[in-house]
This record gives C-alpha cells, structure tokens and sequence, in this order.
C-alpha cells in the first residue's frame, strides 16, 4: 500500500536524520543501557552460576545422585548415557576392618573408574600428610584409607588390610574425598576401594546394610529430563535423588543465596532500565508534539501518524538492541577476563537465555514503556500549529503509573518465576511511590509559603518545584527508586557477604579431637600450650542411646529416618553424643523455652535440644527423654530448643544436658582447635605422646568452603558494581532530560536578565533539594524491601541500616545536585539566542 | 445544497470554550462568504479571534455552531479524520512561527504534504518550488541551519506543493524583518497569482492588509465590518 511505504520512508528518514543529529541519544541510550546490563548481569550471572555449581557438585563428587538401598536396572544407567550424562557407581556399606589383630568399624567405599565426576581425591603418602591430587583410584586388590585407620590399627603404608573375606594392601592415605561429608563424630574412617573388589569380600550379603549410589553429571536440562524420566519409577521407600541445589547439602545454602542474590540484581537492573526508558520515552514525545501536530495539519490521517512513529520506536529499539547487546557482552567478556584467575568462569560456552532475556526485556520495555508517552503524542490535536500551548489531551496519569508497575511486575515475575521476590520489589515500589506523591504535595504546601517574598535563589528553586509539582513527582519518584534499588543491591551484599565471612573468620578451627580421656585431659592441654596451640574448651561427652520421648519406645521408622540422614551433615544415629554445660555455646540460639543456665532446678533434670533433631523426631517443649547410657537410665526434661549453626567448625551437639544429670559417668572429651598449614609438619610430634586420641582433619575442607565463599562474594561485588554503574547512567539520563524541561524557563529568565549565578544556584538547589528527599525516602523503602527480602527469601537475619538513612539523603542531595549542576552549567554556557533557538 | 463558486461560505458560527471561569464565547456569530481566487485579510487587535476564526475556516478545529462549507464541503458536520482529508486535498498553511519539522531537511519538510497526499512525484515537485523559492541550493539542509526568512520561504514552497485550492496565513511575516517580510509577501502573492489561490491570512501589518481585495475586522469576537476593495470591483467588472 502506498500509505505503508510511504509511512516507513518517511519514519526511516526521521530516525535517521534524528539519530545523526543526536535527538534521539537519550531514549537511545536507555535502551542500550536497558539491554547491556540485563544482558552482562545475567549472562555474567549464568556463567557464574554453572562455576559455582560446578564447585558445589564437588561436595556431591556429581551434579545429581540417585541413592538406593538395592541395585537399580542396568537400563536406569544405560538410558542416562543415552541421554549424554557421565554415570559412576559407588556402593558405600559400613564394616569392620582387621589389621595387627585389631579392628575397626570402617566406611567402606567401593567406586568405580569414573568416580569422581566431579572433584578430586587427594591422598598422601603418610596419614595427615600434605594432600596430592591424583586421578587414579585404587588398584585391584589395593585400598587407601583414612589417616585415623593407620593410627587406630597401628599399620603404616604397604601393610595389610582385611575386609571381609579379602585381604588388602594399603597403597595411599585418603586425606580428602570430595563428597567425603561433614560427619564428624559419627563418621568412620574412609577405606576406598575399587568396585571389582567388592563381592569378593562378601560383605555386601544380606543383613549388611549396603547403599548403591548412581553418580550423575552433564547438562543441567538433561540431568532434569533424566529425573522427570525417572521418577515414575522411582520408589519412595527405596530410591532418593539428590542435587546440589538442594537446600540441606553443604553449600546449597551460600549457592542458593547468590544466586537469588543475582536475580535480585537482575530483576534490580531491569526496573531501573524500564524506568529510565519510561523518562527518556517522556521526553521523547514532548520533543516531537510538534511533527505530529504538523503531519496532521497537512492533513495525514491518524493510521498514518501512528505508523510513522510504531515504526520509528520500533528502529530505535532494534538499533538499541543491538548496540546494547554488543556492550553488554563486552562488559560482561571484561569481567569475566579480569576475574578468571579467581573464578573459573568458562568463556567459551555460549548460552542464549540471557540473550533473549535482554532482547525481550528491552523489547518489552521500549513498546510499554513508550506505549503511554506515544498514546499521549497521537493525541496532540493538529490546532497546536496555531495554539502553541496546546499539548496532548489524554487521560490521567495514574493510567500510566498503573500500566508501567503492572509491566515491570509482569517482567520480573516471567524473569524470576518467583512471585515472592517480584511482589515484594512491586510492593515496595507502590508504597514509595504512594508516600512519595504525599511528599510532593507536602513540599507544594511548604513551596506556596517559602515561595513568597523576594525572589532568591531559594524562593525561585522552591516555586520551581511547587509549580511543577506534578513533573517534578515523576522525577521524584524516579530518582527516589533508582536510589531505592541501588541501596538494596548495594546493603544487600554487604550483609550477605560479611554473614559469609563470619561463618569461616580466621583461626576457625580445622583439626578435631576426640577420645580424650579425663586423665589425659591435664596433661594433654599443657602439652598443646606449650607448642604454642590454643584449645579454647573441652566438651565432656558421653555416648547415649536415645530411648524414648515421654516414656514412649522410639519407634521403628525414627531408625530408618536417621539411616537417610547419616549419610548427611546431620547424621544422629541411634547413639548419640550427650554433652553437658551451664553455658549456651557461641552460635546457639534459643529459640523456645529457656537455657537452663547456672541455676540448679528441683525435679528432672533439664535438656535444651537442637532445634531440626526436634523438629524430626518431634519432640516438644516439656517433654521427658529417655537416653540409656550403658546400663544406666538418664531421664530429662526438654526445656529449651536451640538453633545451632552448623557452618561454624565447632563441635555442635543435639542434646545439651544440666551437668547435675550426668555427675555419674566419665566422659571422654571433644575439642577443636586451629593450627596454621604450615604447622602441618608438627602434628605428628603434636599427637604422639596420646595414641589413643582421635585427629580430624577438616582444613582441606574449610579450605574448599572458603575458596567458595571468597569466589561468591567477589562475584557479587561485580555485579554490585554493575548494577551501581547502570544506576548512575540512569540517573544521569534523568537529569538531563529533566534540564531540558528547564530549558525554555531558563531561556526565559535569562532574557528577562536574570543574573546566571541565581539561575545556576536556584537550579542546583531545586536538585539538591530533590535529590534529598528522594535519598531519604529511599532509604526508608530500602529498609522495608530488605527486611522482607532478607526474611522471606535470603533466610538472613534482618537488621536496621541506621548509617544508610543519613548517608542516603546525603549522596542524593550530593550526585544529583553535582549532576544537575554539571548539565545546568552546560545549558547556560550557551547564549540566549541559542538557547531559545534549541527550543524550537 | 446548490454548489456555489464560494470558496467558502460560513452561516452564524460560533466558537465557546470551557474554561475554569466557566463558559467563554470567543466567536460571536459570523457569517461571510470568500470567493475562488479571492485575498482575505482577517485584521484585528490582539486577542480579538482572529487566529480562532482561521482555525475553524482551516478545518483545525471544530466549530461549535453554525454552518461552514469548504470548497462546498460542509466541514462543520466532518469528524477529524474526514477533516485532514479535506486539507490534505485543498488547503495549505504558512504560519508565524514556520513549523517546520526539525528533523527533516527543507527539502523533505516541502515533500511531506506531497508524501501524505500519496503524490508519486513528491520529489520532483519539492525541487521544483525549492528553486521557486530561490533556495535549490539549501535543500539538504536542517530548518534550525536555515534564517527565518529563508525557513518561510521554505514554508512557502510546502505550503503550494500540492497546489492547494485554499492558503491559510497566520501572520506570515510576523517573525520577520521589513526586508524579509516585503521578500516574504511578494512571494506569497505571485505563486497566489500564478496558482490562482484562494488566500486568506491573517495580519497586523496594515500594509500587507491593503494588498489584499478584502478585508474582515475582528473585534472581540465579533466580525465588524466586511467592505470590498476597489481592486475587488476592478476585477470582477474586469
Ligand atoms: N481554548 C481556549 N480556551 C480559552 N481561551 C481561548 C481558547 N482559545 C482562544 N481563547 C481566547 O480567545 C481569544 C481569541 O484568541 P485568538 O488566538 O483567536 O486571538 P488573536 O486575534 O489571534 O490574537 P493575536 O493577534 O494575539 O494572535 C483570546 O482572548 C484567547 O485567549
Ligand atoms: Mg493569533
């Protein structure tokens, strides 16, 4: 049709002519930087993500586990190679182990040639030696084992070992095995053998309690499709699938955490991209009332108008796309480069969610955006040609609010697929936005007073703001939650970052001991300070059969409950280690009832459990447990829960009794202390004069969760400095096109010989001014977001930031006075002449 | 309705609008006729309805009375639409302030009207008036690199690219200097000539008033006095 044609040369020649001519720089550059930081924060995020996981799936030796208590179908594991995962098997039982006619309960593991899929072994050459990496496994009819095996079993390398029906040789010590696990007290030492070796032992018969463990890793899409493949088949009593992500494994908590951090982060840039394409699109109708007016005189029809300009919003996305989409992935190739040698971020592997994430949120956030401001231009009426004040005639405002907080909703909801987050940020936002527009009215009621009198640079910035109340509310309310966002981003890493930290400070302890006896307790604590090694406290210990709650028999299937759960973190077997203080341990909580502390009470003797061991076997407040300690009956009464952090490397205990209930038994001791790696070489002097005392070395493994941690936190501080740079860039967008509101009013003033040092100062005021509010109120909206962000969704403790609700107010008054100043400063170096000339 | 030679021909319009103050009239009834090929100038004080009345005559704004027929089409019952037709077809229109697009250079500001009405030789007749205008050698350039006088001359040229039967003229030269306005008027009112034009504008400047046949007076709101020049009694006895 001619009218198409004619619609597309003439809106091409425009954008063209525009583009050149600088015109459409700022919703231009909106756009860019709408598209550039959604892509470099979540392709950044992404490739960060599958490191970190990758990282994390060490502590599982795979990326996903199926654990059985019987074999699984060879088709199970032949389907999964189909499907192009890597599959390992290790079949992990508990037996005794003989040597020197001795003998211990030992946690056999039989793999594979594939296992690790994930991670590394590393072994030794002497027990607690220094740790070598290796990628072999066991020879046939050889075994590593645990260094504590060789210290109990009194055997040294090349020794025999037997198991079962076999006899080994002892070729390495296992110093570390990637999916070794964090149970340390009820934790046998490792013997890792091959699987070829196992039904020759004949310890796998029936009775023995054997897991068979299916290894998996590959594709994240594949592993999913492989359990949904699965899982029909899968039967409860039998079958468990494990992941990573899953909240319990050791670090799926931190993972878990940054990345919700990276998506807040994301979801963050992407609003401050809607709202700084929602001021350029503003200023971009006004600037073309006047084409359109014209068109219209000369007689185009209204199809015709708004083809022209669907189309020219259309280019100016497209070309902001892609602009956008080649700075953003330079950035993001930029930092990935500059951080490599911390984080082992891949770059070579290409993903496209990020890709259309970018393109669909600067598509979405361009037409919805501009959707309103448009509407508003096809309605200017041709008449303005000759009534120049004439403007476009449409419907309130609040139109837009609602259309603009109901697309930046529906965008972070189809990004996040959480309801939770994006309702809070919505939330949030409307309540700042609500107070924000009081505010305005409040500031008019105090302008109309202010504003009387002679005319400084304070009456004239005041009646400025007053007068244009309703403008200066949109700009309000967009600096206010550009600053909003910023401070959640930014206050939010700080807090996740230091509670990471706090888990692992330094001199965390990394050896444990236990078996200390109480005549070795004096002797053993001197030795210690004499080799210049703290130990901070002993805790008395006593191995105990929990019995029963309330004088109720323990059920048969709490022992089935606790099976699954030994082979995690929290393994409470049937015994249990009973332990007993006045004093509540660092990182102890209560969180029901009360600590029994130093008072003595009359009656039974008081207990304070952990708060999970409570919750599994549902125990209450009140209740009376029965623990058998040989063959002596302890009964006390719950009378506290407690809420232990269980990342601390602290010996943490499930049940802390009132010392008057155990004055009868010997206890042996528990203690964990820190010593420097490069002591390393003088543990073995350290621990010869106490045979019987059992080492746990946990430093490889503190090593391996601080690495991770520091990784994170590096990653997050990135992408704060992202999110921070993207903020800044709006901010400076909205300052200008907020100067070039000024424009025609500074013209004015200066015509009618205002001096330009009461223009410049009364306009720096005006932002000083604003800028100040809009901190103040966004300090306030920032603690609301994170109180409910950190509660509902980081799990985090949530705090007041008293320091942010001066510093917020005052780097607002202070960037945007500076950047106003900045763009006032341009405008009046131009003459009058020119300026009323640009005004046209 | 017979067809008339009327160029256009009004019946008692009004013009009210609502202010805060309430109810306005600005145009008291008003009924005249113009001629095919007749100069119109509306003259009047400040404020006095002129630029309204050549809105509601443009077929830019909607009269809220009264009768009003362009070229015999009655523009008083035609919706918006039906209206930027109609001046797509008949109408040209100069302005004070020029109103050009900013982002399309003179030549393409003089195509547009040619483009909207779908002309395939848009191009050819936008150089053609460029060089009427005397401006062939600044068709590539941007209204702001333009002086004001070459901006109406400009304004000119896309105001007769269409041969339009009807020009509309708000103070044309108001913007402009003695020299450049008398440049502007004689401009106007050769291709007037040339074209065989209706034209109607409106003015302060008494001269450019006297060069037109006729005369209408406004006076808040009301048209006062309609007299017919000498010129015009030539011509037609002519
Ligand atoms: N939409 C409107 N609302 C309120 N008042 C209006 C409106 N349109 C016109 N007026 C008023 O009607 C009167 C006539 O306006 P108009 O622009 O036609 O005057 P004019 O004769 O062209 O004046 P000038 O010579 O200054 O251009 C003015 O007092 C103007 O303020
Ligand atoms: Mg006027």
């Amino acid at each position: 049709m001619r009218g198409n044609a004619m619609a597309l040369s003439l809106s091409w020649r425009l954008f063209r002519h525009e583009a050149r001519r600088g015109e459409l720089t700022v919703i231009l550059l909106a756009i860019v930087l709408s598209v550039a930081s959604v892509l470099s924060l979540s392709l950044f995020s992404e490739r960060l993500q599958s490191a970190l996981s990758d990282k994390s799936a060490e502590f599982l030796a795979a990326d996903r586990m199926l654990g059985s208590d019987k074999p699984v179908p060879d088709s199970w594991l032949e389907e999964a190679r189909q499907r192009g995962l890597a599959v390992s098997q290790r079949n992990q039982l508990r037996s005794m182990a003989f040597a020197n006619d001795k003998m211990m309960l030992t946690d056999v593991r039989a793999v594979d040639a594939f296992y690790p899929l994930k991670g590394v072994v590393k072994v030794s050459d002497m027990p607690f030696g220094l740790p070598q990496e290796t990628r072999d496994l066991p020879a046939l009819g050889e075994v590593w084992i645990g260094s504590r095996l060789f210290q109990v079993l009194g055997i040294s390398l090349g020794d025999e070992l037997e198991i079962g029906d076999k006899a080994f040789v002892v070729s390495k010590a296992v110093i570390e095995l990637p999916d070794g696990g964090f149970n340390l007290f009820g934790g046998d030492p490792v013997v890792l053998m091959n699987l070829a070796d196992l039904p020759a032992t004949n310890v796998t018969g029936p009775g023995s309690r054997t897991d068979y463990d299916y290894l998996f890793a590959g594709e994240d899409s594949a592993l999913d499709d492989y359990y949904a493949y699965l899982k029909p088949q899968l039967n409860r009593e039998l079958h468990y699938w494990r992941s990573v992500k899953d909240e319990d494994s050791p670090l799926g908590r931190s993972v878990k955490r940054a990345e919700q951090y990276f998506l807040l982060a994301s979801l963050l840039a992407i609003v401050l991209a809607a709202v700084s394409i929602a001021v350029a699109a503003q200023r971009y109708s006004q600037r073309h009332y006047d084409p359109v007016a014209i068109m219209k005189t000369l007689g185009a029809p209204a199809a015709m108008v708004r083809r022209v300009y669907l189309l020219q919003i259309l280019f100016i996305t497209l070309l902001g796309i892609v602009v956008g989409g080649v700075v953003g992935f330079g950035i993001q190739q930029l930092i990935a480069s500059l951080i490599a040698d911390k984080v082992p971020v891949a770059l070579d592997t290409w993903y496209w969610r990020p890709f259309f994430i970018a393109i669909f949120t600067g598509l979405v956030c361009a037409m919805l955006f501009s959707l309103y401001p448009l509407l508003k231009l096809f309605s200017v009426p041709p008449l303005r040609v000759l009534r120049r004040d004439l403007g476009a005639s449409m419907g309130s405002r609040s139109l837009q609010f609602v259309a603009a907080g109901l697309a930046i909703f529906l965008l972070m909801w189809a990004y996040s697929g959480n309801l939770t987050i994006s309702a809070i940020l919505l939330a949030c936002g409307l309540l700042l936005v609500a107070s924000l527009m009081l505010v305005t009215l409040g500031l008019i009621a105090v302008g109309r007073k202010l504003g009387q009198g002679r005319m400084g640079a304070w009456q004239l910035a005041w009646a400025r703001i007053s007068r244009r109340a309703m403008d200066n509310s949109v700009q309000l309310i967009s600096f206010a939650v550009t600053i909003m966002l910023l401070l959640v981003v930014l206050v939010m890493r700080n807090d996740m970052v230091q509670q990471w930290r706090d888990q692992l400070p330094e001199g965390t302890p990394n050896y444990f001991m236990i078996n200390i006896t109480q005549q070795q307790l004096p002797k053993l604590e001197q030795h210690f300070v004499e080799h210049g090694v703290d130990i901070e406290h002993f805790y008395p210990v006593v191995r105990g059969r929990f019995a029963a709650i309330n004088e109720e028999t323990i059920r048969t299937d709490v022992s089935k409950e606790e099976d699954s759960n030994s082979r995690g973190r929290q393994g409470l077997g049937r015994e249990a280690n009973l332990t007993w203080s006045n004093q509540l341990q660092h990182e102890n909580h209560v969180v029901e009832g009360t600590w029994h502390g130093e008072q003595s009470s009359e009656g039974e003797p008081r207990v304070s459990v952990e708060k999970e061991v409570a919750l599994r076997l549902g125990i209450k407040m009140g209740d009376l447990l029965t623990f058998n300690i040989g063959s002596e009956v302890v009964k006390a009464k719950v009378s506290s829960v407690r809420e232990v952090n269980w990342q601390t490397m602290q010996p943490n205990f499930f049940f802390v009794l009132e010392p008057r209930s155990m004055a009868n038994f010997s206890p042996t001791y528990i203690t964990s202390f820190h010593l420097d790696s490069d002591k390393k070489p003088e543990l073995a002097g350290l621990m010869a004069p106490f045979p019987t005392v059992s080492l746990f070395d946990v430093d490889a493994r503190i090593n391996q969760l601080r690495s991770i941690v520091e990784q994170v936190s590096m990653a997050v501080e990135f992408i704060l400095v992202l999110v921070l740079c993207a903020g800044t860039l709006v901010l400076v967008a909205q300052v200008q096109s907020s100067m070039d509101e000024r424009m025609q009013e500074l013209a004015i003033l200066r015509t009618l010989g205002a001096k330009g040092l009461l223009i410049r100062m009364s306009v720096i005021l005006e932002f000083v001014i604003i800028g100040m509010v809009a901190g103040l109120m966004a300090a306030m909206a920032n603690e609301l977001a994170l109180y409910l962000l950190q509660t509902q969704i980081f799990n985090m403790q949530a705090s007041i930031h008293w320091d942010f609700w001066l510093l917020a107010p005052l780097v607002g008054a202070l960037v945007v006075g500076i950047l106003g100043a900045l763009s006032c400063w341009r405008l009046l170096s131009f003459n009058t002449s020119e300026l009323l000339r640009r005004m046209i | 309705m017979t067809l008339t030679s009327n160029m256009i021909s009004t019946k008692a319009i009004t013009k009210t609008v609502t202010t805060s103050q309430g109810e306005l009239q600005i145009l008291q009834p008003i009924s005249f006729d113009v001629k095919a090929g007749e100069t119109v100038a509306i003259v009047g004080a400040s404020g006095s309805g002129k630029s309204t009345l050549l809105g509601l005559l443009a077929g830019l704004d909607q009269v809220s009375s009264g009768e009003i027929y362009l070229d015999n089409q009655p523009l008083h019952s035609m919706d918006e639409e039906q209206r930027a037709r109609l001046r797509g077809e008949k109408v040209g229109f100069i302005f004070q302030s020029f109103m050009l697009v900013q982002s399309l250079t003179a030549l393409e500001n003089i195509m547009l009207p040619a483009e909207i009405a779908g002309l395939s030789d848009a191009r050819k007749r936008a150089l053609e008036a460029l060089e009427q205008v005397g401006l062939s050698h600044r068709g590539s350039h941007y209204p702001n690199q333009l002086s004001g006088g070459e901006q109406q001359r400009v304004a000119i040229a896309r105001a007769f690219i269409t041969r339009p039967k009807i020009l509309f003229a708000d103070e044309p030269t108001g913007n402009l200097d003695a020299a450049n306005g008398d440049k502007i008027e004689n401009l106007l009112f050769d291709l007037n000539q040339q074209l065989g034009t209706t034209l109607i504008l409106v003015t302060h400047d008494s001269e450019l008033a006297a060069r037109c046949q006729r005369q209408l007076k406004m006076h808040g709101g009301v048209l006062e006095d309609t007299s017919v020049t000498a010129l015009e009694g030539q011509r037609h006895a002519g």
